[in-house]
């Protein structure tokens, strides 16, 4: 059963912005006075509307049953008969339909007026302030020298007191590293051990490892040579370091290294 | 004392040096007149830019002024191809913002009991734009937030206030309940 309404329903689903903006539809598709809303037609259309929505599946929200339910009984007490004779203040059972359809209307009709604005008053356009100058003040200097004294002297206080704060966060952070003495003296031993010559740069370069390891190395190295099991030799200054190991103490890891950091 | 010209020339000036809307009170105080003076300069330059062959005028945005191009002119100046439109809004957003424009300040349940819909989200997507505001609570039970348009809604519409919203005669209704006859 598909009636002409349902069809233009299925068009303009989307189009409703709730259960007023719907019977507005319907009263100006049937050019009803709006003041007399024949209740039973636009009743029925309005639940063909609603049906026409479940047939296709469509969640219907449920301001527009209210809206149904409303109708509904506005057209109920309009059918039935009322036992005494109608007083002469009743009130008109579609009166506060009216007077919200009414209201809603007039905001409606406004909406396409802001519509009608926007669409003139975006073909405005703005310019961008200008970056203004600031306006500058000269202040004299009215400076003694105690006074700066005074100042610097402040300053590097606080320079102190900075410093010290970071050296000590950086004590933390060495710490934590991984890297210790302790693992480096090992690592020079593995390689004495195995009767080679070393070439400090080669193992301990900053290209390839840490300045934190070069310089745990170099120090690690030292200890090596202070226990008399390596001896250290650097032809040039600032050049290359090389550590032989010492032969007579060859085989006898058990020395014993402080974990001096 | 300068001559009414030479303060229009002043006024220009900084208007074009500004950009942004310049408030009454702060133009009064650049050309040394009192307020009413320059409210009343005002609207005779206003008067005059509109009716001059010029490709800008002034607007008047909630006491204060702004030069911008004529709207009619829009078409030339799209080909300087940096205008970027604005996304539109959608029919319940227009519908929405006329009632708070009308009744504002305005609590939602107000609001979705004149539209019969929900309006959270569409309240929520006005106040993104930027055209609507949250106004503070009202004083009755749950103290519900309160919301009114804003400097931008005016601008978006071409309002100088919102005293300049064109009269919506609610009155009728009542004339028309009287009138009724009841069938």
């Amino acid at each position: 059963m598909k009636s002409a309404l349902t069809e233009a329903c299925t068009l303009k689903l989307e189009k409703f912005e709730g259960p007023f903006d719907l019977l507005f539809y319907l009263i100006e598709k049937n050019q009803i006075d709006l003041y007399d809303i024949p209740i039973l037609e636009i009743t029925d259309q309005y639940m063909d509307y609603l049906n026409a929505m479940q047939e296709l599946d469509l969640e219907i929200a449920s301001e527009f049953l209210v809206m149904a339910a409303t109708l509904l009984h506005i057209k109920s007490r309009m059918l039935l008969p009322s036992r005494e004779p109608v007083a002469e203040d009743e009130v008109d059972p579609r009166e506060e339909l009216i007077l919200k359809l009414v209201e809603y209307k007039k905001y409606k009709e406004f909406s396409q007026v802001l519509r009608e604005r926007e669409q003139k008053w975006e073909r405005v356009h703005y310019k961008l302030p200008e970056p203004l100058p600031q306006i500058e003040t000269e202040y004299e200097l009215d400076v003694s020298p105690a006074i700066l004294r005074s100042v610097f002297a402040d300053v590097m206080k606080r320079y102190r007191e900075k410093m010290n704060d970071v050296s000590m966060k950086m004590k933390r952070i060495l710490n934590q590293e991984k890297v210790s003495l302790k693992s480096k003296i090992r690592e020079i031993l593995d390689l004495l051990g195995r009767g080679l010559r070393i070439c400090f740069s080669k193992i301990y370069n900053t290209r390839e490892k840490s300045r934190l390891e070069v310089a745990t190395g170099f120090l690690a190295m030292l200890q090596v040579v202070k226990v008399g099991r390596a001896e250290v030799e650097q032809p040039t200054a600032f050049g290359e370091i090389f550590v032989t190991p010492v032969a007579s103490a060859h085989g006898s890891e058990n020395v014993r290294f402080d974990e001096g950091e | 004392m300068e001559s009414i010209h030479d303060v229009e020339v002043i006024i220009e000036a900084v208007l074009f040096a500004s950009g942004d809307p310049v408030s009454l009170e702060k133009l009064a105080e650049i050309i040394g007149h009192d307020k009413k003076t320059t409210k009343s300069l005002m609207t005779n330059l206003m008067y005059k830019y509109q009716n001059a062959s010029r490709g800008i005028m002034i607007r008047e945005i909630d006491n204060a002024y702004q030069l911008c191009t004529k709207p009619e002119l829009d078409e030339y100046i799209i080909k300087l191809g940096s205008v970027r439109k604005k996304q539109g809004l959608t029919p319940a957003a227009y519908e929405t913002l006329s009632i708070i424009a009308y009744n504002q300040p305005v609590t939602r349940a107000a609001i979705e009991q004149i539209r019969g819909v929900s309006c959270e989200s569409v309240l929520m997507k006005l106040v993104e734009r930027n055209l609507v505001r949250e106004a503070g609570r009202d004083d009755s039970p749950g103290k519900p937030k309160l919301y009114e348009t804003t400097e931008e809604f005016l601008r978006v519409f071409g309002f100088s206030s919102i005293k300049d919203l064109p009269a919506l005669e609610l009155n009728e209704v009542q004339e028309v309940m009287e009138n009724m006859p009841i069938d």
